[in-house]
């Protein structure tokens, strides 16, 4: 595909992106090189694999991959390919490997770093141009892994920040994440639950902190929970069910006053939109977190509420429902987002519960909050295949950020997030942005 | 397990192809009331599912969840409602997989095609109505719905199947 005719740096503005950024397919190969060929990429979290053997498999950019514990207790993450004649050696999903890896096709086996182990008639390899001790002959690893508190990523190319450089400002995202563990470890359970979203990728990251969509397109799911309380005996205690949905019902000036932070590479983080509740579940929750770690770091922990925190390009964590989801572009307009739920190591078994009861109401493919999303990405994407305009708005609050250590803070209703994500961009794709604002 | 006679069959028959109808044709309050108030509607999202509390799912839902769902697709600006999801249940297969004093437990299989904007889908599985006696009729203690692609990426899932 000739990809030179594309004059990157004339789509991207700082306050404004050519719709071409969303549907050209070319551009879109692109990014697999550029964007997913550069950054770190979550692959999963160490407790999907955690014996010897077991594998989990899964997409970076265009690549399948697959993430292995080794006998050493490493995790690697290697290209899903046999270096004989090139078939997915594990199938996809996941499971255990046993002590070594099989190709189905002819045999090879692999160890679980993806050193070779043996092949069948050997002999006939003999003085032939094939040499077994060659790493051609192994299965590739990807150029680099690194991991933070269990997070593991991945980096196909050989350059760039090390992880924790990488993730700056976000880490803390991470690290509160598990902080909020009793143990200070989590863990993946409760299976995962995946959605189609018919848009490109972009579309859904920036949504993530549009905080001025949510009264406007979740109306029906907002009143629908407002009504649903309306009709209680006055009184009643609103239920989890219900406060979870509702909230998208905040005025503008509401979410205006949400700390909203951008970082270097793209990411960034919201402010918590609930209030932590109450309740008997919770309230045992924070008990069982100030038993291991003391009242002082407890309210410590806790205070750190955020909503959706942003490792561009590839997942969004939310620290106080344990979710983490995971963003797979499948095309242009096609993109898979995966919902991991996480279980805190020492929680009451009630928290992890309402993890799960959290994502089905809200991010699985039933979830009332979202059809209304997926609408909007779906006539966004739509729309910007038409004539009538060339390019997409980022201007709210523009050239309003105040600067941060490695970053920016704004007003909640900025779009400054999406400015952010589309000056990283611009870098990954070799442009410039039209730089600080 | 055999229904007692033509007559139970015809009950228990009768009863599964209501509850489809009123689906179809969006008839949400009339279903919501087949429920026994503490009624459970479950589609796991994996095959053999045991747990709706430990273990996500794609649907698990109450009767506060049911209803929710009932407000949101009937609401003005339920946008991902416009136009709105059509579907038509075709049932068979209806067997008796357990009788007790208090009721019986139904399996029947299922297909479903929804329809939406531009895209007709289908599902297919089977599914186990625990059913309670109520005079002449029934209510659903739980339905639980086994889709054969249940661990499938899916797209929005809107309706009740």
């Amino acid at each position: 595909m000739t990809t030179t005719t594309i004059d990157l740096q004339a789509l991207v503005q700082p306050d404004r992106v050519h719709k071409r950024v969303y549907t050209d397919p070319a551009i879109f190969e692109l990014e697999m090189d550029r964007v997913f060929g550069q950054a770190w990429l979550y692959v999963g979290h160490k407790s999907q694999v955690p014996n010897v053997g077991d594998y989990f498999t899964t997409r970076l950019g265009r690549e399948s991959v697959v993430m292995v514990r080794h006998t050493d207790g490493e995790v690697n993450v290697l290209y899903n390919r046999c270096p004989h004649k090139g078939a997915k050696i594990v199938p996809d999903g996941s499971g255990s490997a046993g002590k070594f890896l099989r190709c189905l096709y002819h045999g090879w086996t692999f160890k679980c770093d993806g050193s070779l182990l043996s092949v069948p008639l050997r002999s006939g390899y003999e003085d032939t141009a094939l040499d077994l001790k060659s790493p051609a002959y192994s299965v590739r690893k990807v150029a680099r892994v690194a991991s933070h508190r269990g997070f593991v990523f991945a980096s196909l190319s050989e350059d760039g920040p090390e992880l924790s450089e990488f993730l700056g400002g976000v880490a803390t995202s991470l690290d509160n994440f598990c902080d909020r563990a009793p143990e200070g470890e989590v863990e993946v359970a409760g299976g995962v639950q995946r959605v189609i979203q018919r848009n490109n990728w972009k579309i859904f990251f920036e949504n993530l902190h549009d905080t001025i969509h949510a009264v406007a397109t979740h109306e029906s799911s907002w009143r629908a929970a407002k009504e649903e309380y309306e009709a209680m005996p006055a009184g009643t205690p609103k239920p989890f069910e219900v406060v979870i949905v509702d909230g998208n019902g905040e005025p503008l000036e509401f979410w205006a006053n949400l700390e909203l932070k951008g970082y270097d590479h793209g990411h960034g983080f919201m402010e918590g939109i609930f209030v932590p509740p109450t309740d008997p579940v919770s309230l045992a929750y924070v008990a069982s977190l100030e038993a291991s770690q003391g009242a002082q770091r407890a309210d410590e922990i806790l205070r750190v509420n955020r909503h959706n925190t942003i490792v561009y390009p590839s997942c969004s964590p939310h620290t106080s429902f344990q979710q983490i989801r995971v963003i797979r572009p499948l095309s242009v307009d096609r993109t898979l987002v995966e919902i991991f739920s996480f279980r805190l190591k020492g929680a009451p078994e009630a928290t992890f519960q309402r993890t799960l009861k959290y994502t089905n109401i809200v991010n699985s493919p039933s979830s009332n909050v979202m059809p209304d999303d997926l609408e909007a990405y779906n006539r966004v994407q739509e729309g910007l295949a038409s004539d009538g305009g060339d390019w997409v708005s980022m201007h709210r609050a523009a050239g309003r950020d105040q600067p941060l250590p490695g970053g920016r803070a704004s007003n909640g209703n900025s779009e400054m997030p999406a400015r952010n994500m589309f000056r990283t961009w611009a870098a990954y794709m070799g442009v410039q942005a039209g730089g600080a604002e | 397990m055999n229904f007692n006679d033509w007559q139970e069959q015809q009950e228990i028959t009768q009863f599964l192809h209501h509850e489809a109808r009123l689906l179809d044709e969006h008839r949400w309050d009339e279903w919501q009331r087949l429920f026994t108030p503490d009624g459970l509607y479950w589609v796991p999202l994996v095959h053999g599912q045991t747990d709706h509390l430990n273990h996500a799912s794609l649907f698990c839902e109450d009767a506060l969840l049911r209803s929710m769902r009932a407000r949101r697709l009937e609401q003005a600006r339920a946008y991902s409602q416009q136009p709105p999801t059509r579907t038509v249940h075709v049932l068979g297969n209806i067997s008796l997989e357990s009788r007790s004093e208090t009721g019986v437990v139904v399996r029947s299989t299922f297909l479903l095609l929804e329809w939406r904007k531009t895209e007709q889908r289908s599902f297919g599985g089977s599914v186990l109505h625990t059913l309670q006696r109520e005079g002449r009729g029934f209510r659903i203690q739980m339905k639980r719905v086994d889709l054969i692609n249940c661990d499938a990426a899916h797209e929005a899932l809107q309706v009740f199947m």
